[in-house]
């Protein structure tokens, strides 16, 4: 500095040389906004910063702060990087700055995860807990602002996708001071609404302050204790609110959300159709197959000849007559004579038996009447019992009579059906005695 | 096989119960464990099943319940 004291330097060079000293000093600074200049045409955006006492004058060139994504408004908190510089022409102290953020931004992203791991510490995340959505839901609910884009997204694409669904809107406040309040109250409206089965709640895009609402506690609980599955539709890729995280269903945007509640006509339209054909399909086929049972059971031999079924009788009943028919000439002589003696012999006892008789057919008739029912009731079982006897066709007894039942190669199943096998397929035939293993050489589905 | 008590008239259906209903009826009829009057009786009620889910589609006009607030219409419209 000794230079100073003793040699003068122009003005432009004294700003120079203190330029070229504030050009070393780079800082990240937070202050507010005051002031800002940011007409299209200019080369640079002009502002400055403020805290209680000072104010630093601040510029930035028009491509980064174009870059920067966000628009400069006096009273807003930023945070700055960049660099010291001084502007010659008006000997003025200025810092040049390269990055610009709002500052509540990183204590708000800070807040947020904080939340997000109590929340998931919770288990109000879990996988678990996440709900399937209907299939085919007959009432839709929906959260979100009235006005913007959003709640036109999402009713256009019901309106396309599943018009059978009946729309039930909860148009709240999504943003600023009450926003939280509304969004609790439209769950709690939306969900509760008689029929809602699924709720979407959406919001279009925005700055990540103005989703802060999706990242508040109670909301965040309002969609956990939702009655009915929440599909989120909330658009501020890549970052995921709480309320995203906590919802059944997350969707990128309101348009996403509301095709992930609601499927589409065209899908149903093709199950129903397929439902169709399997239904005429189904009958038909439950038809031919009872048609084919029946053919089989009418083609048993007691159906052809019903005669068959009384063969053994009648032939009993044809040499019991012919028997008879012998027997009778040579016995209707001795039995005459028999007859006539026996007559008298008759007339003169019957006398007698009826007197001794009567005495007891009176007691054999109280008796009767006394014991009668008890008697017939036990006929009743009898016969009871010997028809269940008849009608249960033992199928040893059946198999005694020279039929055969065929079983598939394991033995367990009973084939019914010729196309119930294939040629070259392993059978086993049961008869009355022993079983045979066979092989089927061709099969003839018709009898 | 469980029997389906048939919930109502199929036009009084939702859209969703009377599908799911058509599809389990199938699924009985497909397994050909009912008894043939009962396959008959299934299958009428799934073709008024079948005609409600068509006629729902063909004639589903969205309906939109405000329970708060005032749709602002949408420039874009």
């Amino acid at each position: 500095m000794t230079e100073a004291a003793t040699t003068s330097v122009g003005v432009s060079e004294a700003l120079r040389r203190a330029k070229s000293v504030l050009e070393t000093i780079t800082l990240t600074i937070v202050g507010e906004v005051s002031e800002c200049t940011t007409k299209p045409g200019y080369k640079a955006v002009y502002f400055s910063l403020s805290d209680d006492t000072s104010v630093l004058p601040c510029l930035m060139w028009r491509d980064s702060y174009d870059a920067c994504g966000f628009e400069l408004r006096p009273g807003m908190l930023v945070e700055v990087a960049g660099v010291f510089t001084a502007y010659a022409a008006k000997g003025r102290l200025q810092f040049q700055v390269r990055r610009l953020t709002p500052a509540g931004e990183g204590v708000l992203r800070m807040q947020v995860a904080a939340l997000a791991r109590k929340l998931e510490a919770e288990g109000l995340m879990s996988a678990s807990r996440k709900r399937p959505l209907p299939a085919f839901p007959a009432k839709i609910g929906l959260v979100t602002s009235p006005r913007g884009k959003a709640v036109h997204d999402v009713i256009r694409t019901l309106r396309r996708r599943y018009p059978v669904a009946e729309l039930v809107i909860a148009g709240v406040q999504v943003e600023g001071d009450g926003a939280v309040a509304a969004l609790i109250e439209g769950l709690r409206l939306a969900g509760a609404h008689p029929g809602v089965e699924v709720v979407i709640l959406a919001r279009g895009g925005g700055s990540y302050e103005d989703l802060m609402p999706f990242n508040a506690e109670q909301v965040a609980r309002a969609v956990a204790q939702c009655p009915v599955p929440v599909v989120t539709g909330i658009g501020h890729e890549p970052d995921d609110s709480i309320a995203d995280m906590v919802a059944d269903v997350r969707a990128s945007t309101p348009t996403a959300a509301a095709e992930a509640a609601a499927p589409s006509v065209i899908e149903i339209a093709a199950r129903v159709d397929a439902a169709a054909r399997l239904l005429g399909k189904a009958l038909s086929h439950s038809v031919t197959e009872r048609t084919h049972r029946l053919r089989l059971i009418a083609h048993r031999p007691v159906f052809r000849d019903a005669n068959c079924l009384m063969s053994a009788r009648m032939q009993a009943l044809d040499s019991t007559a012919e028997s008879l028919d012998r027997a009778l000439p040579a016995g209707i002589a001795r039995a005459e004579q028999l007859v006539l003696r026996s007559a008298e012999g008759l007339a003169r006892i019957a006398e007698r038996i009826a007197e001794r008789h009567q005495l007891a057919l009176d007691v054999a008739a109280r008796n009767l009447a006394h014991q009668g029912p008890a008697f017939i009731e036990r006929a009743d079982r009898r016969w009871a019992l010997s028809s269940a006897r008849l009608d249960d066709l033992s199928p040893l007894a059946v198999l005694g009579r020279g039929f055969a039942v065929c079983y598939d190669h394991g033995g367990g199943r009973v084939l019914r059906s010729a196309a119930e096998v294939a040629s070259g397929d392993r059978v086993r035939v049961r008869l009355a005695e022993g079983t045979l293993g066979c092989t089927v050489e061709n099969t003839y589905p018709e009898v | 096989m469980e029997t389906i008590e048939s919930a109502g008239a199929p036009e009084d259906l939702t859209f969703g119960a009377a599908l799911a209903e058509l599809e389990e009826i199938v699924k009985a009829l497909e397994s050909g464990q009912l008894e043939l009057e009962d396959s008959l009786g299934r299958y009428e009620r799934g073709v008024s099943l079948l005609r409600a889910c068509r006629t729902k589609l063909a004639d589903a006009q969205q309906r939109v319940t405000m329970l708060v607030g005032e749709i602002e219409e949408d420039d874009a419209e």
